[in-house]
C-alpha cells in the first residue's frame, strides 16, 4: 500500500530530519511570529547532525487575514516569510567557506499562489518574485538548495517554491505527486484543443503532460525517489553531490540552467539548446559593432 | 522602419515595432529573426500554426553609446506566451548582455558607466504557453535565474503598455526587474482577472468590469503603489526616452528602484502586506485614498499628464 504525503508537509519534515531536531520559526538570528504566514513552515533542523534550513507548506493552516490562503497555497505573507528565512540563512553563514554554508531543503506541496483581488492589488507577483530572487541569490552564494516534491507542485507556486533550487527530487506519481501548470482538461478549455488529442499526445510528448516522470525527461526533476522511506537517504546524498559540484566549479550543472542542460541530455528539451547556440552565434557575429 | 511608424502608440505597436522603436533608428539587429525559422517544435504536433520568430523579437540596438539588449513579446501570437524556444530566446539575450558587460568592463576602465549595457523587456504576455506548458514553466525559472545573474552588473528594465498586459509567471519576472516603466494602458499582475473570477467567483472579481480590472492592475495603481517606477504617455517615443533616462542613471541609484531582491526591500513589502490585511480593500481606490489621493474617483478619467500632476504615491515609492 503506497501512502501519499499530499497535505502532510510537517510529517515529511519528520521523516527526513533527525528526530526531534526541527525548531520551527527560528532561522539564524531571525525569529518568526507563529501567526505570520501560517501556510509556510520555516525553521531549522539537523540531518545526520548537519544544520539545515527547512521550508515547507502547511496544508492544514488557513491564513485568517487572507482567505484565499489555505490547503498549502503560498500567499503574500507566506512567500515573504520564506524569502526572509532564505536571507536569514545567508546572513548566518555570510563569512563561512562553501562547505559550511548550510543547505536549504524545500519540501514542495503547494497548489498555487494566492489568487485574490487583494493579492493583485498589493502585488502577489512581488511576493513570489521576492522568494525566487532570495533563493537564486543563496544558491549563487554557495548554499546547497534541494527541493523535494512530496505532493502538489503546481505552476507558479512550483516556480516560487522549487524551481530555483540546485536540484529537484520527486516522489513518483504513485504517491499522489502532481507536477503541472494546469490539468489537461483546463488546457483544453483555454487553448480550445481537443482533450482526447491532448491526452493521447501527453503519452509521448512530455512538454504538456502532467507528472514527475515527464518532468524527469525534461530535466525538470533530477531524480525520482522510490518511496517516502528513501527520502532521507536521497536528501543526504544529493546535498553532498551539490556541495561537490559547487566546490569543483560545476555550478552550471545546477539550478535552472543545469536543468536545461539535463533536459537536452535526456532528449526532452532539445529546441532550447539549439536556440541558445544560434542566438549566441548571431550575437558574436555583430558584437564588435556594438561594443 | 519609417520614422512615422516609430511615433506610433506603444499599445498598438507590434513586438517588432516596439523593439525597433526602443533604440536609436537604424541600430537594431535582430537575433533569431524570422529568417532563422526557429519555430516551436511543439505547436505542429497539436496542429497549431507556428510563427518564424515564435512570438518574440530579440536583438541588440543602441541608445547613444550604450548597447541595449531588447526582448519584445508579441501578444498577437498565442497571447505572447512563453514556450521552449521563445523562453530560450529571452535567456540567450540575457546571456549575450552579460557577455557584453564582461567585455566592456575590460575595455572601459574609465568611462564604463557611459557604455554599461542595459536589458529592456517589452512585455505582452500571459506567461506560460499552455501548448508546451512544462517547457514554458522551466523557461520562466531560467529567466529569473538570469535576472539574479544580472544584478550588480546590467540594469534590467521592464516596459509594460501593450494589449495583453503582463500576467502569469511573467508578472513576477517583471516585478523582479530593476525598473518598471508603464503607461496607464499597461496592466501588471500574477493571476489574471479571468482566472481569479473562475477560481474564486464573480463576487471576488468581476473580470468583465474593465474599469475594475484597470484599477487593480493598471499603470496608475502600480505607480501610486510604487510597483511601477515611471509612468509615461502611450507612445513608443515616451517609452524609449524613459528607458534612456533610466539607463543613464548611476547604477546604484537605478538598482535602488527595485521593489524586491534584498532583505530591506522584503521588510518594506511586509509592511505593505500588513496594510493589505488592515485595509482589506474592496477596490484599489481605497488604497489610493489611504495614500492621500482624495480625488481617487476622478483618476480614471484623467490624461496621463493630469494624473501625474494629481497623484500622491506611497511613501517609499521610487522613480521619476
Amino acid at each position: 500500500m503506497t501512502e501519499s504525503l499530499v497535505g502532510r508537509g510537517r510529517e515529511a519534515i519528520d521523516m527526513i530530519v533527525d528526530g526531534g531536531s526541527f525548531a520551527e520559526n527560528q532561522v539564524g538570528e531571525q525569529s518568526f511570529d507563529a501567526d505570520f504566514g501560517p501556510g509556510a513552515v520555516v525553521g531549522t533542523a539537523a540531518v545526520n547532525g548537519k544544520c539545515i534550513t527547512v521550508l515547507a507548506n502547511d496544508a492544514e493552516a488557513i491564513n485568517p487575514r487572507f482567505p484565499v490562503v489555505y490547503f498549502g497555497v503560498i500567499g503574500m505573507e507566506e512567500a515573504y516569510k520564506m524569502a526572509q528565512a532564505v536571507y536569514a540563512s545567508m546572513e548566518a553563514d555570510r563569512e563561512k567557506p562553501l562547505r559550511e554554508k548550510h543547505p536549504l531543503l524545500l519540501l514542495v506541496d503547494t497548489p498555487g499562489n494566492g489568487p485574490g483581488k487583494v493579492e493583485e492589488i498589493f502585488g502577489m507577483n512581488k511576493a513570489t518574485g521576492a522568494y525566487q530572487l532570495a533563493l537564486a541569490e543563496a544558491r549563487k552564494a554557495g548554499h546547497p538548495i534541494l527541493a523535494v516534491v512530496i505532493g502538489r507542485a503546481i505552476s507558479g507556486a512550483f516556480l516560487c517554491h522549487g524551481l530555483q533550487a540546485d536540484q529537484i527530487l520527486a516522489l513518483p506519481k504513485e504517491y499522489g505527486t502532481m507536477i503541472h501548470v494546469m490539468p489537461i482538461t483546463s488546457i483544453s478549455r483555454i487553448t480550445k484543443l481537443d482533450v482526447e488529442l491532448l491526452e493521447e499526445l501527453s503519452q509521448s510528448n512530455p512538454v504538456f503532460a502532467a507528472g514527475a516522470d515527464f518532468f524527469y525527461r525534461l530535466g525538470g526533476v533530477e531524480e525520482l525517489i522510490e518511496s517516502p522511506e528513501a527520502m532521507r537517504t536521497a536528501v543526504l546524498a544529493h546535498i553532498e553531490e551539490i556541495y561537490q559540484k559547487k566546490e569543483s566549479g560545476h555550478s552550471e550543472e545546477l539550478g535552472p540552467w543545469g536543468r536545461g542542460r539535463l533536459g537536452e541530455a535526456r532528449g526532452g528539451r532539445t529546441a532550447r539548446a539549439a536556440a541558445l547556440a544560434k542566438l549566441q552565434e548571431e550575437y558574436e557575429a555583430v558584437a564588435e559593432n556594438y561594443l | 522602419m519609417s520614422e512615422k511608424k516609430m511615433a506610433r502608440s506603444f499599445y498598438e505597436a507590434s513586438a517588432r515595432e516596439r523593439a525597433l522603436g526602443l533604440v536609436d533608428p537604424g541600430t537594431f539587429t535582430e537575433f533569431l529573426g524570422p529568417r532563422d525559422r526557429m519555430v516551436s517544435p511543439h505547436l505542429p504536433v497539436l496542429g497549431e500554426a507556428v510563427e518564424f520568430d515564435d512570438g518574440i523579437v530579440t536583438g541588440i540596438g543602441k541608445l547613444g553609446k550604450r548597447p541595449v539588449f531588447v526582448i519584445s513579446q508579441e501578444g498577437r501570437f498565442n497571447g505572447g506566451s512563453v514556450g521552449e524556444v521563445s523562453g530560450a530566446k529571452m535567456v540567450g539575450t540575457f546571456r549575450a548582455a552579460l557577455a557584453a558587460y564582461k567585455e566592456l568592463k575590460q575595455r572601459h576602465t574609465e568611462d564604463f558607466d557611459e557604455v554599461r549595457p542595459v536589458i529592456a523587456v517589452s512585455f505582452e504576455t500571459g506567461g506560460v504557453r499552455l501548448h508546451e506548458a512544462n517547457a514554458g514553466l522551466l523557461a520562466h525559472a531560467e529567466v529569473m535565474d538570469q535576472i539574479q545573474d544580472a544584478k550588480g552588473k546590467v540594469p534590467v528594465v521592464a516596459l509594460i503598455g501593450s494589449k495583453v498586459g503582463c500576467f502569469g509567471g511573467m508578472g513576477f519576472v517583471a516585478a523582479a526587474m530593476d525598473v518598471v516603466i508603464m503607461s496607464i494602458r499597461g496592466r501588471l499582475g500574477l493571476t489574471g482577472p479571468e482566472a481569479i473570477e473562475q477560481e474564486m467567483g464573480k463576487e471576488e472579481f468581476d473580470a468583465a468590469d474593465k474599469s475594475l480590472v484597470y484599477r487593480t492592475t493598471g499603470g496608475e495603481h502600480k505607480y501610486i503603489l510604487g510597483d511601477c517606477n515611471v509612468l509615461v504617455e502611450d507612445s513608443l517615443d515616451a517609452f524609449r526616452e524613459a528607458l534612456a533616462v533610466a539607463a543613464a542613471l548611476p547604477y546604484e541609484e537605478l538598482a535602488s528602484w527595485n521593489r524586491i531582491g534584498s532583505p530591506e526591500k522584503v521588510r518594506e513589502q511586509i509592511e505593505l502586506v500588513k496594510l493589505a490585511a488592515e485595509l482589506n480593500p474592496a477596490d484599489s481606490r481605497d488604497v489610493w485614498r489611504y495614500f492621500g489621493n482624495e480625488r481617487a474617483d476622478e483618476y480614471q478619467d484623467m490624461t496621463t499628464e493630469e494624473f501625474l500632476a494629481a497623484a500622491k504615491r506611497r511613501e517609499g515609492a521610487v522613480g521619476r
